[in-house]
């Protein structure tokens, strides 16, 4: 779509107008000379040429051009006009058969000669001449009409009110949920599975709750709990358990491609993204309302009062925005523009998937094929994330920082009253370099950020000296400077300035600096020169080369920098422990130096030493800040639509705002900054028909082993469609009702009679395995394989060997001489330290095999549903591996603590699969305990015998499947 | 990202299996579909296959189309002249330390009935000459190996995209009943972006390549560790009897009859490798061929390699990936001392793959054998510095032979610097298209329903290259 048609194709759907009345009506002149030229050289080349794929012809429609009319070459395709009449430079025709433009080059497979591209050149200067009628090209082009699509497909419709379907077994529903069930399979003439067994119940709810098979304790009161509550009473323990949160942090870090590091060639670490994963698990436990969580996601950085975790102190509203930053990067991008737009492409795909069950990604280069989203929707989108910027937040826990950077600027402002008090002459007023980018001397401009402490938000003016806490021989510092060491040099902070375009190859700075302090430029939101300078050069001034030992000079960022002059950039300059960074002016062109500093005088000079010793005292209490990833705002910007996904044919402008079809639109131009904040409440709002529909359909997915709409990711045209929709409204609208609690919501689905009945084939309704063969209508439960992390996790619980230990750095993955690459990191512990699976580090490059081989997603994108495989490398993981073969010894050595051998078979069977051992299968390990024992050649009761046999029950089908 | 439209083309069976079993799960689709351990589906190709393997030579890091297959005696008459000044307009370079225009060190003879030039880097391969299709107007999109790696092996840039091997694997199954479909023949360098560049991302996990070592353990978990013998047997036969008890309890369930048949399957593998790995059985003069003999570690490494390949192939495994040896600290990578890298890789390769088409040959396996030899882009005909060469996608060259394919065949040229691609343009997406087609697969049929798309491995784009079709 070019800019002319994208407009049209706007005002037509937008205004329902009809496409031919908008089509400017296109004039053209020839003479009989230049239509004999046309027929005698360049129709020839077209149809030899081009009407494979640009013409009516054509099988399918390349580009949206039309070559086989003089208005399909003048209006063009995609890109634009093929043709300008009269100039050859900016017909796009003439450049792409002139093969230069390796971005364009037509046609596709092989170069004209260059005979035909001089005929070709020749013709358009000629003005393109072309025999009249043959112009029709109207209402050729397909219309987008989003509004038709919307109201064509159930997604989009609010979800509505139900009664409580009518059932002839009155008995048999304990929750409405279950008479949505029961309906239906009544419909069909079917009877629901009776209930499980009470073992194969808590079994099933301790699993999908904590990730972990129940203890025997949990199973022994369960059973043996007559009370009408004993259900509810079972699962509020569950609820209650830490391990709730790290299995529903697993499920909710799959949708948000979780990861360790940036993965591509080098892997290079994400900054501890393992406080991201820490606060999923903290926001399950504490259960946090889903739209809190959504809003935290998307805008956290934003909310004037965030929410502190109260144990650790960390602002977890801020930590949520990690979530954008998780996914790979790659260092020394050829065209740093498209890096970021793929960043944002991926970005936009996590947060239409997860929150909202939309491909809006598929509307990157051309409207979506299937569903209500345009590629200005996208765009629109785009907009919010070239406007939000990565940022290295600081947190600190329990303001200790925050109040004595208070108390620190209350003294500096003491001493300052001080200095005023001693009337020096004013200050010179110093002379801009040409080219200036910005000065301090009125404070700091606008559109200048700060965050953390060492930055002051306010600059005192240009000749107005200020008192530096740093130095107490001389304290004086001048005006019209921006300054991180007024309080001290202990605090610490960033600086950024609004995104501008580079319009010079160098920027220069003059500054005084020492410590741990660094400035680049960041662009078009690049920041990978960390890891590794390539195409980078230049950019980045770390500490050696900032240090100025305190003088004003001037420091350049150049090199690479010339190879990105009119892209959009921004400065941060960071001050990370003991020092100052102190910028006075910032330019394309290096000035004269610093004129010589103004008179000094010492502290006692002053009578402010008491002033400085307290400073001293509070600075040696100050604790670092803990750095994690996050977003924040940048400069509000609009994108353009980039036509056919490159951003080098940019489109038509278009403003932020929410998806059409969703009602964007209505608060734009109300936002502020960068508008993402509104963003988020539109996503989070319960008026969104989407929103709570998807996440109530992930519970039911995970908790009954596929969704109400199976595609959970997808809930468009491609998708599928609900199994229950009248269920699924019902739920969506109890979700919100309820305060959006996912415990409540998870709660009320486990202690339905849908999920409690059996998984076994109903012998009393034996057709129902036929007539509903695949299960859709769940005529009994679902068998289902527990996940990578369960079958690693239950591993460890019944060879006594979990640790359950909450949080922390992450331990390295176990690596297998198997697992080989680039940046390949020392191999972590075989049983990752015995702690949960959740706690193993996630690198791209190097996932866990073992995980892996159970189907643990590789994290590029949102994965709801994982794939299931089944494999003989899953057998050979559980016949051979170390790790499996490790824990059976450990199990094993457990085991013969009891002196008496059929306990222990019966105690084994208790611990990993909740349940006593038959008769027949007591005989049947008592013949295998013998054989091994003979072929081993051993006593009774020796530890390789006994592992032998906890072998067996670990490779046990029921151990890994849940009945 | 590209989408493209819902395909309407009848479905075919196993179609009609995957869409209709999404209603039961994909568990269930693989017990539906499979006794076949490594790819559920019978062999159902869309047309006759011309090739029923696939061998993959992959040259890491991107060797130099104008030293080895793509003579342009240009370069030595301007060599040392300003690269900027006769070439016209250059595109950005991955290291932007744009040199002088650089001869070839290598001498260029023509080779065979059909004449190839190939330069004296290859002269064992050189005497395949008539066996090769050359094409030599390949592009590609990206100018950084991660990218270019993932482009090759997967038809995307990005990260996370099933690889080739998995989807010849999900059209195709396999024919092996214990060895998986798609493996990796690891020489030592995995290529940047590690393993994903052998995953099968969405599709199911039993698609994606299995990592084999030429020496040692070749792969993971693959050795009992009973004690002794008869043990696991009889593990595995107890274990069998509980699982059938559990089954009898609780009526079948079709993922957990899968599980318990797979434990089968991989008590044969773990026989099945070892008799794989072992070469020691091979002929004396077979074995000399390959460069097992040889004085230099990589050639006897990739000789290795390559001999395995074949044994692959006799056992009807579809996809078989070959990287490269170490060789220093880089592989076909020379951004500095072309003439001492190329030389060295050129030595770890040339014998064993031109002992490998030959012995394919002898033994009747080459008609069915598509062997494809390729790097992730070429280079540049200038230097970068003084003596070496950056990365080039606009235009380098690789080479098919075997099942299919019209031996002796130069196909697409570079323009007279051999800088970019002028005529008949192959892209990866080509490539693929042609190796699928090869193998009996229509690459715009073989889909996978993902992220609200019907995805599929040459994403919108792709043609079958006629001119190389036997």
């Amino acid at each position: 779509m070019n800019l002319k048609s994208a407009r049209i194709r706007w005002a037509a759907v937008r205004t329902l107008l009809p496409v031919a009345l908008l089509i400017p009506q296109l004039a053209h002149s020839a003479d009989d000379s230049g239509i004999e030229f046309f027929e005698r050289e360049i129709r020839p080349i077209l149809a030899d040429s081009c009407y494979k794929c640009h013409s009516v012809d054509a099988k399918k429609l390349k580009g949206g051009l039309y070559l086989d009319s003089r208005p399909g070459v003048l209006e063009g395709g995609d890109l634009g006009p093929a043709v300008v009449p009269g100039d050859i430079e900016k017909s796009l025709l003439i450049e792409s058969v002139r093969y230069e433009n390796v971005d364009l080059q037509m046609p596709p497979k092989s170069r004209l000669s260059d005979k035909q591209i001089a005929a070709l050149e020749k013709w358009v200067s000629l003005g393109a001449p072309w025999p009249a009628g043959e112009e029709n090209s109207e209402g050729r082009r397909e219309v987008f009409d989003l509004e038709a699509r919307k109201a064509d497909h159930w997604c989009w419709q609010p979800p509505r009110e139900h009664p409580v379907p009518e059932v002839a077994d009155k008995n048999w529903p304990l929750d409405p949920i279950d008479n949505h069930i029961l309906a239906r399979l009544e419909k069909a003439d079917l009877h629901p599975a009776p209930d499980a067994d009470r073992r194969t119940w808590i079994r099933r709810v301790s699993f999908d709750l904590t990730g972990l098979p129940p203890s025997q304790d949990t199973v022994d009161q369960f059973v043996s709990d007559g009370s009408e509550d004993a259900h509810e009473t079972a699962v509020a323990k569950l609820l209650e358990s830490p391990d709730f949160g790290v299995k529903w942090a697993r499920h909710w870090l799959d949708l948000m491609r979780y990861a360790e590091t940036y993965g591509h060639e080098f892997d290079y670490p994400i900054p501890d993204s393992w406080r991201y994963r820490d606060h999923v698990i903290r926001n399950f436990n504490a259960d946090v309302p889903y739209d809190q969580m959504l809003i935290e996601h998307l805008a956290g950085d934003l909310l004037e009062a965030p929410r502190i975790d109260p144990a650790s102190g960390m602002n977890e509203s801020l930590l949520a925005t990690a979530s954008w930053w998780l996914g790979e990067a790659n260092h020394a991008p050829t065209d740093v523009r498209n890096d970021e737009m793929m960043r944002i492409d991926n970005q936009i795909d996590v947060v239409s998937k997860a929150f909202l069950g939309l491909t809006v990604s598929c509307a990157r280069c051309h409207d979506h094929k299937f569903d209500a989203i345009s590629t200005a929707d996208f765009y629109s989108l785009a907009g919010y994330l070239v406007s939000s910027r990565r940022q290295l937040a600081m947190h600190d826990p329990g303001g200790e920082i925050a109040s004595r950077a208070t108390r620190l600027r209350e003294l500096q402002s003491e001493a300052c009253a001080a200095l005023e008090a001693k009337h020096f002459p004013a200050e010179e007023i110093r002379t801009h370099a040409d080219g200036l980018i910005a000065s301090f001397e009125d404070g700091l401009p606008a559109g200048w950020t700060t965050t953390g402490e060492a930055f002051p938000n306010q600059v005192s003016p240009a000749g107005h000296s200020q008192i530096a806490l740093i130095d107490e021989a001389a304290v004086r510092a001048p005006g019209g400077i921006v300054h991180s060491g007024l309080y001290g040099r202990k605090l610490q902070g960033a600086l950024r300035s609004p995104t501008f375009t580079l319009e010079q190859p160098e920027i220069h700075l003059r500054l005084a600096a020492t410590g741990p302090v660094e400035a680049r430029v960041v662009v078009d939101g690049y920041f990978m020169q960390e890891f590794n300078p390539l195409l980078f050069t230049g950019t980045r001034l770390d500490a050696p080369m900032l240090d100025t030992a305190g003088e004003f000079v001037w420091k350049s960022i150049a090199g690479d920098l010339r190879k990105y002059v009119g892209h959009s950039v921004y400065l941060e300059f960071l001050d990370r422990g003991d020092g100052y960074l102190a910028i006075d002016e910032i330019s394309y062109q290096k000035g004269s130096d610093a004129p010589a500093p103004a008179e000094q005088i010492s502290a006692a000079a002053l009578g402010i030493e008491a002033i400085f010793q307290q400073a001293k005292e509070i600075e040696s209490h100050i604790p670092a800040p803990i750095y994690a990833l996050a977003m924040t705002d940048g400069t509000p910007r609009d994108e353009n639509v980039h036509i056919r996904g490159s951003h080098q044919s940019p489109g038509e402008l278009v403003p932020r705002q929410f998806l059409t079809a969703l009602g964007g639109g209505a608060t734009t131009g109300t936002a502020t900054g960068s508008g993402r904040l509104a963003l988020a409440h539109e996503i989070a709002s319960p008026d969104n028909p989407l929103t709570a529909r998807v996440y109530v359909n992930r519970l039911w997915h995970h908790l009954m082993g596929k969704g109400l709409v199976a595609s959970v990711d997808d809930f468009g045209v491609m998708g599928e469609k609900p199994s229950h929709p009248e269920l699924l409204d019902q739920l969506a609208l109890d979700l919100v009702e309820g305060g959006w609690s996912t415990k409540a919501m998870v709660k009320r689905i486990v202690l339905s009679r849908t999920y409690r009945m059996s998984s076994d084939s109903n012998l009393q309704d034996p057709q129902a395995d036929d007539v509903d063969a695949a299960n859709i209508l769940l005529h009994k439960f679902r068998v289902r394989r527990l996940t990578s992390e369960s079958i690693h996790d239950a591993t460890l619980a019944v060879s006594g060997e979990l640790d359950r230990t909450q949080g922390g750095p992450s331990v390295p993955p176990f690596l297998s001489s198997f697992m080989e690459g680039r940046g390949r990191p020392a191999s972590g512990p075989l049983d990752g330290n015995r702690r949960r699976s959740i706690y193993t580090q996630i690198l791209r490059n190097f996932l866990p095999p073992f995980q892996t081989t159970f189907d643990m997603p590789v994290p590029f994108t949102t994965i709801g549903r994982r794939s299931n495989s089944n494999v003989p490398a899953q057998s050979l993981v559980l016949m051979n591996d170390p790790f499996v073969i490790g824990q059976a010894q450990k199990w094993a050595q457990q085991l013969l603590q009891e002196n008496d051998s059929d306990k222990r078979i019966r105690q084994a069977y208790l611990t990993a699969l909740s349940r006593e051992p038959s008769d027949d299968e007591r005989l049947a390990i008592s013949s295998f305990l013998e054989g091994q024992r003979a072929l081993l050649d051993c006593a009774p009761d020796d530890p390789a015998l006994w592992t032998e046999f906890c072998h067996l029950l670990l490779n046990q089908k029921e151990f890994i499947f849940l009945r | 990202m590209h989408c493209h439209r819902f395909q309407s083309a009848p479905l075919t069976r196993r179609e009609m299996l995957i869409r209709g079993a999404q209603g039961i799960g994909a568990v269930a689709l693989s017990a539906l579909l499979g006794d076949r351990a490594f790819g559920a589906a019978p062999p159902l190709p869309h047309f006759r296959p011309r090739a029923r393997s696939v061998i993959f030579l992959y040259m890491d890091g991107g060797p130099s189309q104008v030293d080895t297959f793509d003579y342009k005696p240009q370069l030595a008459k301007y060599d040392g002249q300003d690269a900027a000044k006769l070439m016209g307009k250059l595109e950005p370079t991955q290291f932007d330390n744009i040199g002088k225009l650089m001869k070839s060190p290598w001498k260029f003879k023509q080779h065979g009935e059909c004449g190839h030039w190939i330069s004296e880097l290859f002269p064992h391969v050189a005497q395949h000459a008539d066996k090769l299709a050359v094409v030599k107007s390949c592009v590609s999109k990206f100018s950084e190996h991660t990218a270019a790696n993932y482009f090759l092996h997967t038809g995307s840039g990005l990260q996370g995209r099933p690889s080739m091997g998995a989807w010849t694997g999900y059209g195709l199954g396999s024919v092996s009943q214990e060895l998986p479909g798609f493996v990796v023949l690891n020489g030592g360098l995995i290529p940047p972006g590690g393993l994903d560049n052998f995953g099968s991302s969405f599709l199911p996990a039993n698609y994606q390549g299995s990592l084999f070592n030429p020496q040692g353990e070749a792969v993971a978990n693959i050795s009992p560790t009973e004690a002794r013998a008869g043990m696991q047997r009889a593990k595995l036969d107890a274990l069998r009897g509980l699982d059938l008890l559990g089954s009898a309890a609780h009526g079948s369930d079709p993922a957990v009859e899968s599980a318990i048949a797979n434990y089968e399957t991989a008590f044969h593998m773990q026989s099945a490798v070892p008799e794989l790995m072992a070469i020691d059985g091979e002929s004396a003069p077979t074995r000399k061929s390959y460069g097992l003999e040889s004085d230099w570690e990589n050639t006897r490494i990739f000789g290795r390699q390559c001999l395995i390949a074949r044994r692959l192939v006799e056992r009807g495994v579809r996809f078989i990936e070959l990287t490269c040896p170490p060789t220093g600290p880089e592989r076909w990578d020379q951004h500095s001392d072309l003439r001492q890298g190329h030389a060295d890789n050129c030595r770890s390769v040339d014998q064993p793959i031109a002992a490998l088409l030959g012995d394919l040959e002898q033994r009747g396996l080459l008609e069915d054998t598509l062997v494809v030899w390729t790097g992730e882009f070429g280079r540049t005909p200038f230097a970068q510095g003084n003596d070496g060469r950056d990365h080039n996608p606009f235009g380098y060259s690789m080479w098919l032979a075997g099942g299919g394919i019209k031996g002796g065949v130069s196909h697409g040229e570079t323009d007279e610097w051999g800088y970019k691609a002028i005529s008949d343009k192959v892209e990866i997406h080509d490539l693929h298209a042609t190796m699928l087609h090869l193998l009996g697969i229509d690459h715009t049929r073989s889909t996978f329903r993902f992220g609200g798309r019907d995805m599929r491995l040459t994403d919108v784009h792709g043609h079958v290259i006629k001119e190389l079709l036997a």
